[in-house]
């Protein structure tokens, strides 16, 4: 016998909603990021690592079933679908039950209801219309508002406050889900890139962490960097001054900080890095003249520039290695680090009119700086610097703070607020026959502390019945259920 | 009648409180004379102290209650607690105004509001619900809090562009305040568990399997010959060594891995016997198991002191260059703070050994326990919520993302989803007692792990903390 398609349907959707089922999705994801965080994960950590981490066949297996970038793997998205799926059937199964509290609340209880409630009390009375009158002013006192119900047969108060409180967990849980919504745009929609400016430049190309290039619509163009330092060393701030031109025109304009960065058509521009590139912005030199002819000049040197040191003699920066290396005679730079520099220029004399390659520092085999009518010595060394941008584009992230609201307003409900609910009914009492104000109250959360406020309820309600006439002939017939 | 009071209070109490007294008298004097030589008095350096002096006496006469169930013992720990409460309280003051941001930005600052919220904690849950013997379970912890900070570099270090922002503030201070609700929500589950008439035999074996794991995460260190790997320290810039972006540099202090397996050995036989003894169904090997207790507790104090001199200072090979280099105690805080807890918690197993009765009729009924408990949870959990959206929202801010997937991150979300899981099981499955206090239990143990675990033995973004 096969099952029905609705049957399947059926057994699914229980499946789904049970809370059994959230739970033990719950260990999944717990047992999975867990893997995640012990596991070495790419593109975070640098291949190499994983190499020496762990040994090939068992790379080649965490790469086969996705361990080694777990938060990525399309079986943790599936898992994260499920506990979203699990989320809506549970809530949406629970929801008729809670929406019945909300919308119709049950203002006048029945026999049955009245037999089975577990916190009750009951005020033996003399006349129905002035207890019920009493018990309205205490409640009024105590901030509860009575309604007056009116059925064919009775005349009871039903009072109630908070009756929100029955939708808080429902509001946690959309908030949750708002939050993965917005997860789920940003991984499908969103990207996160980096650019390196110098000052001066600008570009629309951003390098994507995948490895690709992503061309922005507009480009960003950075019109100066810097850093400041504290008196250790450390860095104290990193800024850069930014201008978005669009279609040609300067459209928004900032000085970003590091936690403080641009936004333009949602796509945001981060202060990640400062630096140096490695190229020569300004060098200065003091150059005094070998037969003293002229007085000490100190000059300031741009690349490829000429500056004329006499009517005869000229100066110009031809090279600028950071780190070098001499190797066959020939120079060579090791990285782009400014560890090793040195300068190359070519001076020239009318008189001579050969050109000689001065080096500072002076090279052997390279170096003519003996044939320079000139000495040089480096004053200063002004590099080039760049600023490291992270360019993020994350469209559901409202999403996520909208929802992170929502679930900070639904906890407090959860938590805090209370759906109170207290029933005034007159009764005929089975057993003296006698009339009877039977009281009820229900929470739906925090019991022990309602009990006290009940009992102090009862308490208020019975000396204020007590100084009419009537009450006098009172017993001690009031009750606490006992669960 | 007389007899009988005095037999249920062997002493008077007079010469406990007398002799903290004197001690505390004694100590502060020493550190008076340390004042008038360097001729300030409010700096926090000597708050510091002071708060030490108070709150290990208040430990003292905590323990002092635990153990003999005098009543005025009580009275003047509170007195002590406060008088460290407020010598804690101008020092979170001083380094304020010092370093011109909250005390949030190293692990030395924020201990040092960890250990302040704990100690107000402390003193709500004895004067609101009347737990009185929180102290003997807090305090000490309090205790290697501030010992810690005495080790830990403390000057102010100027903040990294990163970290100065007020979200980060936000984050850190609902982390604290979180972290510690969830603290007393574990004493609470554990004084559950002792008025719910759980065995003395089960906190057993639960004290061995902690201190084994406390071991076990030591001997991650083990290096191949007998060395234990420490961090390795920078001595001229106080600050650790690293060999290349967040990779930390280890030195191996040759022989005393042997000595750690040594130790992890002691530590198994205490549960061993237990699992014998509930193999064989003879109880007579849980009386060897506590005398095992007793021998690990010595050599787990042996441990502690000669971790304490080799690692104080001294230089070391590493296995990552050539050369020696130094390491110190505040490289390897984590190490430090393992050793002592695991002292502490045997200690408290010690405790609840010899004196159940005394500790049971000070404490209130197990429904008034589970009732708190869940209750703390009630509190910790929203400020959990709140932590991780601020974190994420700083995150945002600082790095172009609010969600990294990165270990400190990952591990605060399982936290959030036990705690989850606690709620969801006792407000719809009605769990309660033993059950949820378990839950309760494994809960401050993922925060434990999130807290300590993930920045000793898995690396992250949250390279400051």
């Amino acid at each position: 016998m096969a099952p029905s398609f609705r049957s399947v349907i059926r057994s699914t959707w229980q499946t789904l909603s049970s809370i059994k089922t959230g739970v033990i999705l719950i260990i999944l994801v717990v047992i999975f990021s867990a893997a995640g965080t012990v596991i070495l994960q790419r593109p975070m950590t640098d291949p190499d690592d994983m190499q020496r981490a762990y040994s090939p066949g068992m790379l080649r297996f965490l790469d086969a079933v996705g361990l080694t970038d777990v938060f990525h793997a399309h079986w943790f998205v599936a898992l994260m679908i499920l506990v979203s799926l699990s989320i809506i059937a549970a809530s949406v199964q629970r929801f008729p039950n809670a929406w019945r509290y909300f919308a119709r609340p049950y203002k006048s209880p029945d026999e049955g209801f009245r037999r089975v409630l577990p916190i009750q009390a009951q005020i033996p009375i003399s006349n129905e219309e002035q207890a019920l009158s009493a018990a309205e002013r205490v409640l009024r006192r105590s901030g509860y508002k009575s309604e007056h119900i009116v059925r064919t047969s009775s005349f009871s108060l039903f009072s109630e406050k908070h009756r929100i409180s029955e939708m808080a967990v429902y509001i946690v849980h959309a908030s949750l889900l708002l939050i993965f919504l917005g997860g789920i745009v940003d991984a499908l929609y969103g990207w996160r890139g980096f650019v390196a400016l110098t000052p001066g430049n600008s570009s629309n190309q951003v390098e994507i962490k995948t490895g690709t290039t992503r061309a922005l619509p507009f480009s960003i163009r950075c019109d100066g960097t810097g850093e400041e330092t504290y008196t250790d060393g450390t860095p104290k701030k990193w800024w850069s001054k930014l201008a978005v031109v669009d279609n040609g025109r300067e459209v928004s304009r900032k000085e970003i900080v590091v936690n403080d960065p641009l936004v333009y058509h949602g796509v945001r521009f981060y202060q990640a890095s400062f630096g140096r590139t490695g190229k020569l912005d300004q060098l200065v030199l003091s150059a005094a003249p070998k037969d003293g002819h002229a007085p000490v000049q100190e000059i300031s040197l741009a690349m490829n520039q000429t500056i004329a040191l006499d009517s005869d003699t000229s100066v110009q920066l031809v090279e600028f290695i950071p780190d070098f290396v001499v190797e066959d005679g020939h120079v060579y730079t090791r990285s782009t680090d400014i560890a090793n520099p040195a300068v190359h220029m070519i001076v020239t004399s009318k008189k001579t009119n050969k050109p000689v390659n001065v080096w500072l520092p002076e090279i052997d085999g390279v170096a003519e700086n003996a044939a320079s009518p000139y000495s040089f010595t480096p004053k200063d060394l002004k590099t080039g610097l760049f600023t490291g941008l992270q360019v993020s584009h994350e469209p559901g992230q409202w999403a996520v703070w909208a929802g992170v609201v929502l679930m900070a307003i639904g906890l407090t409900f959860v938590f805090y607020v209370v759906h109170v609910r207290l029933w005034v009914v007159p009764v005929n009492d089975a057993r003296s026959g006698g009339p009877m104000l039977w009281i009820g109250g229900s929470v739906n959360r925090n019991r022990d502390a309602f009990e006290e406020t009940f009992k102090k309820l009862v308490e208020q309600i019975r000396s204020e019945l007590k100084p009419q006439p009537a009450a006098e002939a009172e017993k001690p017939a009031a009750s606490m259920a006992a669960k | 009648m007389a007899r009988a009071k005095v037999e249920q209070h062997p002493a008077t109490g007079i010469t406990l409180i007398t002799m903290v007294g004197l001690s505390i008298a004694f100590l502060l004097f020493i550190a008076f004379l340390n004042v008038v030589k360097t001729g300030s008095i409010l700096n926090e350096a000597n708050l510091l102290y002071a708060a030490l002096v108070f709150y290990a006496g208040a430990g003292a006469l905590y323990l002092g209650f635990g153990i003999t169930g005098t009543d005025s013992y009580v009275k003047f720990a509170s007195l002590a607690t406060w008088a460290g409460l407020i010598a804690n309280t101008g020092a979170v003051a001083h380094r304020w105004y010092e370093a011109g941001h909250p005390p949030f930005a190293s692990i030395y600052e924020m201990l040092l509001s960890f250990v302040w919220t704990l100690a107000a904690l402390t003193l709500i849950a004895e004067k609101r619900y009347a737990v009185k013997v929180i102290g003997t379970v807090t305090m000490p912890v309090a205790i290697v809090g501030v010992v810690l900070m005495e080790l830990l570099p403390s000057e102010v270090r100027p903040l990294v562009p990163a970290l100065q922002s007020t979200w980060l503030h936000v984050h850190v201070t609902l982390a604290m305040l979180a972290y510690a609700a969830c603290a007393l929500s574990f004493a609470l589950a554990m004084m559950f568990l002792i008025q719910d008439k759980v065995k003395t035999e089960l906190f057993l074996a639960a004290t061995s399997i902690f201190t084994i794991g406390i071991y076990a995460a030591i001997l991650s260190r083990f290096e191949r010959w007998g060395g234990l790997n420490v961090i390795a320290w920078d001595t001229e810039n106080k600050t650790e060594v690293f060999i290349a972006r967040n990779v930390r540099m280890f030195v191996t202090i040759p022989e005393l891995g042997w000595l750690m397996l040594l130790v992890f050995v002691a530590v198994c036989v205490p549960l061993l016997l237990y699992i014998v003894s509930r193999v064989k169904k003879n109880d007579s090997f849980l009386e060897t198991a506590n005398k095992a207790v007793f021998v690990s507790i010595l050599l787990q104090a042996l441990a502690l002191v000669f971790f304490i001199l080799r690692a104080r200072d001294g230089q070391y090979p590493s296995l990552d260059a050539e050369g020696l280099y130094a390491t110190s105690l505040a490289a390897s805080p984590f190490i430090l703070a393992a050793l002592v807890g695991g002292i502490f918690a045997n200690l408290l197993y010690l405790l609840l050994l010899w004196r159940r009765e005394d500790l049971e009729r000070h404490l209130p009924d197990a429904d008034a326990l589970d009732r708190i408990t869940y209750k703390t949870i009630c509190i910790a959990f929203p400020l959990l919520t709140l932590m991780i959206a601020a974190g994420a929202f700083w995150a945002n801010r600082a790095w172009g993302s609010y969600w990294n997937w990165d270990p400190k991150e990952t591990w605060a979300a399982i936290t959030w989803l036990v705690y989850a899981g606690y709620l969801h099981m006792r407000i719809t499955r009605g769990w309660r007692g033993r059950r949820a206090a378990y839950f309760a239990i494994l809960g401050f143990a993922v925060v434990m792990f999130t807290f300590f675990g993930v920045t000793y033995l898995l690396q992250g973004l949250h390279a400051y903390a």
